[in-house]
């Protein structure tokens, strides 16, 4: 009675966003809502990340002899061969539509769990929602560390934060200095959203507490028409270690400026984001000789697990693209959900929480080079290793932590 | 702060302002002539650089000599886009100024949807161009070949405009319309031609900017909303109506712009522009050389 | 004339309780959550806009830069509930009277500017704080504030699920907001400002008291918009810096009556019952292709409308109700 009258009164564009509802009635389905930018500023983000997901979803749906979780057979055998439905949805960066998108799916598509949202601060409202609804939520590629310190039972992070790929670069600092290499002091360069400025304060808390000099600690407007002024300072700090927290945008323009006013620094040690992107290295990568960027995967694994290599091919071929941080987390995120869902044996928020939090999967089992997959009591997987790639010869080399590094650090950079 | 870093401030904030003048300009005189504020300007930048850009990534045109194929064809696309959208913003007899803010910023959302759309989100950039990454060093003063270029360009436009709009039949006929349309119509004038070939200049300057811009910026579809509000502030700042206004402010928010950056966060360097341009016309509410 | 105008006035009161009795039954039917978050959004953008139609529209002082008060308000509401506790009706209240009061004092300078200088003044304004609460690390900078939600209660204004105290309150907002613009439009100053609008001679003879009530109409805008703002913090839960401050909230509380009809009575309510519905569908059923059509679905109508209705979409319905009294 009230659907008939819901229906009528939603009129004809969302019955039609219903009509698939009957269609989905022979197969088994499992609706997974993803929720990305994909329209707006950051809209390459969310374009890269559909193609990442669906390659993800080929796999679990389809049969590749791979060393991955559902990947043999096809669909989720623990719920007799159900297949996976993934449902985008765009947030346009906006925490508010996020958070309506987020209730939409769960609500009008039913979706057993939500994955996102490369933005923050749309994780931040997404996840409460998920709370709300008792839907397990996943931070495929969100690094900000105060995300799973709010006492949320149900979000999740297989990804490291912050605070691990900071630690990271400070780790391979002192194991630098302790082979020789003068590295004193630091200057920061970050922009002025959530991610610049949480990478900001934990790099400034890393430096103080492993006593390196911070010369300069530069927090810049995102997008801004020109960086010289900044630029400038970073020159005259002349730090050690150049450390950028900037998206493409800012890091290309970054780049340039910095050639422009002449400034060499011996060393970038990069906060990822714009600095894991093709298009940074397409515009500079001649000036990039050498830069470090943190990352948590590396194409260098494809030599000790072939199946990265063939999962990279399987996601060029979609997007033109190797996978690179964003794509691999992003990946990730749906393999360890899917396999959380398969081993619920249950559709229901409850179950796939509970069945998440008893996630164990070994390093070997994934495309990344972490130790495995297990959530502690706030959602976050400690051992999720992140690591130091160096862009030698346009490539990525990984130089850090030793047990994951194929080469020695070229330093100072060319 | 040593004397080298406040120097190669005020250099940098030189150069960036004649960019932004020259940027600004093409909005100053459509402005100037019809009272039309383009909220589309941005995205007409934002085509600009497009048009670089595919220029040398199809046919190999360096950006130096794709400036004026640009221009050209932005001034098309300005008099097109009088033709279609603003022409019909202007006649609306009520609420003129919300109409026209509107349909331009409604038309600056479809640009940036078809850009999304044809061109892909994805960030572009042009990696070896003639002058692209070229630096000019004088006593460790660094000053960069495109951007130098640039002011050299804006230079050369504001003095051709300059020329252009007093020494010129159609200047004159730009300026006769823009004091009295009715008047100009008895002499045989076309209002709209006028408009239309307006619109088309305005569109033109900017493309100059957009080609000299991709020399060293990212291109994307969001790339116009960086400049859109630094154009606006610099055109109202030298005061509506007044094409050497432009110039000048141009010029202030550059060096005001770096100046900030060097006494506050960086972060809040755009504050310093934005506070000179409330200091100024709280004073002058005209602008610096407004004469409307 | 006077006769007709009171008899108008007296059916738009009719009217408006009628629609306000209608709406408050519609989700004794709709009960999806989705379409229930759409109605609620509309509610409070035809609050927002008809909130700045008072400035802007009937003021004629265009501004672009209301999210500051709208920022304001959120900012207000949700500092003081998460650092010192103090329930959020307060905080709306205290978020209201801080952004009447700064709408004043920014009003004194800015109301000598004319035109475009005003619209770019209010621009800037609103950027500047924009960038201020970016930098502001006790406001928690570009973090933001994430209010926890506990449990539902009154109280603290928080409902876990439930849309419907949001959506009551939202349309008590908006009906608030109509109201004082009904009322308004017959006072003192609704009658300085026809005179204004009609007769710039006029402006002169009034200048002083068109003055004061341009201030008086500031402080009454910015006040409803910053209550706005302090549900949207309540909402949503969750504030930062560019989503309550940002230009485009900005462009969102005008568009609605500039659409439906700006300076006039119903063009707010119009315009967000037909623009808020049409944003969130968009988004939601052509969004996720990734392509941009959404944004050139949306900036198409926005030509469209503004082009071919000058006046507003409320001029469809006041055209043919002259027709019938003729």
């Amino acid at each position: 009675m009230t659907i008939s009258r819901r229906n009528v009164l939603l009129g004809a564009t969302a019955s039609a966003a219903l009509l698939p509802i009957a269609a989905r009635a022979q197969t088994p389905e499992v609706a997974i809502g993803i929720i990305y930018p994909l329209s707006g500023a950051s809209a390459q983000i969310g374009v890269d990340a559909q193609k990442s997901f669906e390659t993800a979803l080929e796999i679990i749906n389809k049969d590749f002899d791979f060393d991955l979780p559902l990947a043999r057979g096809e669909g989720l055998p623990g719920l007799g061969g159900a297949r996976i439905r993934l449902v985008f949805a765009d947030h346009q960066a906006d925490p508010q539509k996020g958070r309506a998108e987020a209730e939409r799916l769960i609500t009008q598509e039913k979706v057993c769990a939500i994955i996102g949202t490369y933005q923050s601060a749309v994780a931040v409202t997404i996840s409460q929602i998920c709370e709300r609804y008792q839907i397990p939520f996943m931070s495929a590629d969100n690094s900000s560390p105060s995300l799973h310190r709010r006492g949320l039972k149900f979000y999740f992070r297989a990804a490291p934060h912050d605070e691990m790929f900071s630690a990271a670069m400070f780790d391979f600092f002192d194991a630098m200095k302790k082979k020789g290499t003068k590295i004193d002091t630091l200057s920061l360069f970050h922009e002025d959203t959530i991610f610049g400025t949480d990478s900001g304060n934990a790099q400034l808390k890393l430096a103080n507490e492993r006593g390196y000099k911070v010369v300069a600690d530069i927090k810049y407007r995102s997008n801004s028409p020109s960086l010289s002024a900044e630029v400038q300072q970073l020159k005259a700090g002349n730090a050690d270690v150049l450390m950028p927290s900037s998206y493409t945008t800012d890091g290309i323009l970054l780049i340039k400026t910095m050639a422009e006013l002449g400034y060499k620094p011996s060393a970038i040690v990069a906060q990822d984001a714009g600095f894991s992107e093709k298009a940074l290295y397409d515009a500079v990568g001649d000036k990039l000789e050498g830069a470090i960027s943190r990352g948590s995967f590396s194409l260098d694994l494809a030599a000790k697990r072939p199946m990265v290599g063939k999962i990279n091919a399987m996601f060029k071929e979609k997007s033109g693209k190797d996978l690179n941080d964003f794509s691999s987390r992003q990946f990730m995120a749906l393999i360890v959900m899917a396999e959380a869902i398969n081993r619920a044996k249950s559709t229901d928020g409850d179950k796939i929480r509970e069945s998440l939090v008893a996630t164990d999967i070994p390093g070997d089992n994934t495309i990344m080079p972490w130790k495995r997959v297990k959530f502690d009591e706030m959602g976050q997987n400690n051992d999720a290793d992140p690591v130091l790639l160096q862009y030698v010869g346009g490539k990525f080399v990984t130089i850090f932590p030793p047990q994951a590094a194929v080469a020695d650090a070229l330093w100072p950079m060319k | 702060m040593t004397a080298e870093t406040i120097i190669q401030s005020l250099a940098s904030g030189l150069l960036m302002g004649l960019l932004y003048g020259l940027i600004a300009v093409g909005l100053a005189l459509i402005f100037g002539l019809m009272d039309v504020v383009n909220f589309a300007h941005g995205e007409f930048l934002m085509i600009a650089m497009y048009a670089t850009f595919f220029l040398f990534a199809f046919f190999a045109i360096d950006p130096l000599l794709a400036a004026p194929l640009v221009a050209a064809a932005l001034f098309v696309f300005g008099a097109v886009v009088y033709l279609l959208v603003v022409r019909f913003a202007v006649r609306a007899k009520a609420n003129a100024g919300m109409v026209q803010i509107f349909s331009t910023f409604g038309l600056a959302i479809v640009m940036r949807g078809l850009a999304q759309f044809f061109f892909t989100p994805d960030y572009r950039s042009i990696a070896h161009s003639w002058l692209g990454g070229k630096t000019i060093s004088i006593h460790g003063i660094f000053l960069p070949v495109p951007q130098l270029v640039g002011a050299l360009v804006s230079i050369a436009a504001f003095g051709a405009l300059y020329f252009f709009i007093n020494r010129t039949d159609f200047g004159r006929a730009l300026e006769a319309t823009r004091e009295d349309a009715g008047a100009v119509a008895l002499v045989g004038i076309d209002k709209n031609k006028v408009f239309a070939l307006g619109w088309g200049l305005g569109a033109a300057l900017v493309g100059l900017a957009g080609a000299v811009m991709a020399m060293f910026f990212y291109i994307y579809p969001d790339v116009g909303a960086s400049f859109a509000l630094i154009a606006y502030v610099t055109v109202a700042l030298g005061g509506f109506g007044s094409v050497f206004g432009a110039f000048a402010g141009g010029i202030i928010v550059g060096l005001v712009e770096a100046s900030t950056a060097l006494l506050l966060p960086p972060s809040l360097k755009s504050v310093g522009i934005y506070a000179v341009y409330l200091l100024v016309v709280f004073i002058r509410p005209r602008g610096l050389f407004g004469s409307i | 004339m006077d006769t007709n105008f009171a008899q108008r006035r007296r059916r738009d009161l009719i009217v408006a309780a009628c629609l306000a009795a209608i709406a408050a039954l519609v989700p004794l039917f709709v009960k999806d959550v989705y379409v229930q978050n759409i109605m609620v959004l509309t509610l409070m953008y035809a609050a927002l806009s008809q909130s700045w139609n008072i400035l802007s529209g009937y003021c004629g002082q265009i501004s672009l830069g209301h999210a500051l008060y709208f920022g304001l308000g959120a900012y207000t509401t949700a500092l003081l509930f998460t650092k010192f506790g103090v329930l959020p009706w307060f905080g709306m209240l205290g978020g209201g009277l801080i952004s009447a009061i700064i709408a004043m004092a920014l009003g004194y300078p800015c109301f000598r500017l004319r035109g475009h200088y005003f619209v770019i003044a209010t621009i800037v304004i609103a950027e500047t704080a924009l960038l201020l609460f970016q930098n502001w690390d006790w406001a928690g900078a570009a973090l933001g504030i994430d209010i926890p939600v506990r449990h539902d209660s009154w109280l603290t204004f928080q409902f876990t699920r439930s849309k419907l105290p949001y959506f009551y309150f939202a349309l008590v907002l908006a009906c608030i907001a109509w109201f004082v613009t009904w009322w308004l439009e017959d006072s003192k100053w609704g009658y300085w400002w026809r005179a204004v609008k009609d007769n710039p001679d006029a402006a002169e003879s009034l200048g002083v008291v068109v003055f004061n009530s341009k201030m008086g109409a500031a402080a009454v805008s910015a006040f409803l918009t910053a209550v706005g703002g302090s549900f949207y913090a309540q909402f949503v839960s969750y504030i930062d810096p560019e989503s309550v401050m940002g230009f485009q909230f900005s462009l969102l509380m005008a568009l609605p009556a500039v659409l439906g009809g700006i300076g006039t009575l119903w063009g707010p309510v119009l315009g967000a019952v037909i623009l808020i519905p049409l944003t969130e569908l968009t988004r939601s059923f052509i969004g996720g292709s990734g392509r941009g059509v959404d944004l050139i679905v949306y900036g198409t109508l926005i030509v469209l409308i503004s082009l071919a209705r000058p006046e507003g979409l409320v001029g469809l319905f006041s055209r043919r109700r002259k027709e019938a009294t003729r």
